[in-house]
């Protein structure tokens, strides 16, 4: 399914300390325009759940995920 | 600012203004020791970033609104009222505070500023402008809690992936089990962080000492806590609480995280099971022999930095210094060190705000600790001092090494 995403920005996530992917990528949606997706490179493990909880909480959408090895990208669409 | 607004952040101003704090706010004489104290205040000598500067704005509505002179008199007085500029410098006051109690050690009165900057947040957080990022993290970790059973396969597969991480470095013959997890009547309940490391390298020392451990769902860290939402701060510790009382495990082992230790260890009252720090228990793992480190491994100049919420708040001193010269052979220590240690300046939920320019200056008295200990490599034991320490590393341009305790255990522990 990723295949066919075409993310409008892409961020770099690897390695970043507690708490900061979440942090990053709730700034970076911020300044999206609601449609838009973004493509988040992480090797956090508790990426799993807490990406999936901050859409959650949001109420952005996580398209899917891409695991390739130990790095993960969440697709999310901004809806609000 | 609304009436109703005002009336609101004065019912919880009253509420939360308990006995102790009353006497804090009247005991202090402005003798302006603290000055001297904080390290926001070396790094920014201003009087809004000093512990006496930040308490004044909480005591100004306190006046106001519980002492009668301020309430009929205020012009005599300086007692102020609820209003959009009060409440921009109750954010100055609370979010340039980290909580580290270093104030609270050396005031003649024991007067605990920080739990007055837990009155500024919690206001902050009824006025509707707390730090974003942190009620954002804090919503989030309250929806992880409420549909954990949705994520659970997710994290599961990915902790899969760190248990190869793990049999690599312990030369296992296979990788299932070595990340156990739901693991009913297990002795201990680690609870990890989001990143790798603080779950492989505790794995390697759990498996190298044959410990029966299963690992938590949930972070250590609390957001609600750092946020200054009381309610959140509980419903995000209580998930732990509830986890480890469904698994009846004897022991809570806490990741590399000062605040998250602290939470469990001291404030959450009464608990069916015992509170450790991963510190605590690679010490205690050492003096039982249940794993073995390679002595005087590293010869490279090595000090510590005491995480504010293990040591002057926890009271974790020994344990990760013993650990440390058991490996290395050219320990230095800060000065001053222990109770006295200066703050990183990154504690409190201050390393997730945007906010690094501030950072950098108000961690210049432990920029200049570590400068004259001559050590090549900082060991810390918290999440947030490690992200501090290399901000202070590269701002400053230093030429040190920040690392993990675990990580140091890991990198010298005979398997």
């Amino acid at each position: 399914m990723s295949d066919a995403i075409k993310p409008d920005v892409t961020m770099d996530l690897k390695g970043l300390a507690c708490p900061m992917p979440v942090v990053k990528v709730s700034q970076q949606i911020k300044k999206m325009q609601i449609g838009q997706i973004l493509a988040a490179e992480t090797t956090d493990p508790g990426a799993h759940a807490d990406f999936p909880a901050w859409a959650k909480s949001t109420g952005n959408e996580i398209l899917s995920t891409d695991k390739k090895d130990t790095v993960t990208t969440f697709y999310i669409k901004k809806l609000k | 600012m609304e009436k109703e607004k005002a009336m609101e952040l004065k019912q919880i101003l009253k509420t939360r203004l308990n006995r102790p704090m009353r006497y804090y706010i009247d005991t202090c004489t402005r003798c302006g020791l603290c000055y001297d104290t904080c390290h926001a205040f070396q790094g920014i000598p201003k009087k809004e970033y000093s512990p006496v500067g930040r308490a004044e704005v909480v005591r100004k509505l306190y006046k106001k609104y519980t002492r009668p002179g301020g309430f009929i008199f205020p012009y005599g007085t300086d007692a102020t009222k609820f209003s959009d500029t009060v409440m921009d410098q109750l954010y100055e006051a609370a979010w340039s505070c980290t909580g580290c109690r270093r104030c609270a050690v050396n005031c003649p009165f024991g007067i605990d500023t920080g739990q007055m900057m837990g009155v500024a947040k919690h206001l902050l957080i009824a006025n509707g402008t707390a730090p974003e990022e942190l009620v954002m993290l804090a919503d989030a970790a309250v929806e992880k809690g409420k549909s954990i059973d949705q994520f659970k396969e997710g994290y599961r597969n990915v902790i899969r992936d760190l248990e190869k991480e793990v049999q690599r470095k312990l030369s296992l013959p296979a990788s299932d089990g070595l990340i156990p997890m739901e693991k009913k009547d297990a002795t201990i309940l680690y609870v990890g962080l989001a990143g790798a490391h603080s779950i492989v390298n505790p794995a390697i020392i759990f498996n190298a000492a044959k410990e029966n451990w299963t690992l938590s769902f949930f972070e250590a860290v609390n957001f609600g806590f750092f946020a200054g939402d009381p309610a959140k701060a509980n419903f995000i510790a209580q998930r732990i609480i509830k986890e480890a009382t469904a698994l009846n495990v004897k022991e809570v082992v806490v990741v590399e995280c000062g605040t998250a230790f602290r939470i469990l260890r001291a404030l959450m009252g009464k608990l069916p099971f015992k509170v450790t720090s991963i510190v605590e228990l690679i010490h205690r793992y050492l003096k039982e022999g249940r794993i073995k480190l390679k002595e005087g491994a590293v010869s490279d100049a090595v000090t510590y930095h005491d995480p504010c919420q293990l040591g002057r708040n926890g009271g974790v001193y020994d344990e990760p210094r013993e650990v440390i010269r058991k490996i290395v052979t050219d320990y230095r220590e800060m000065s001053p060190t222990r109770e006295q240690n200066w703050c990183c300046g990154g504690g409190g939920g201050l390393v997730a705000l945007d906010n690094e320019e501030f950072r950098i200056k108000t961690g210049k008295p432990k920029k200049e600790q570590i400068v004259a200990t001559g050590a090549k490599i900082v060991v810390t034991a918290c999440e947030n001092c490690v992200s501090q320490l290399k901000t202070i590393q590269s701002g400053y341009g230093l030429d040190v090494e920040v690392k993990y305790l675990t990580e140091l255990v890991c990198e010298n522990i005979i398997v």
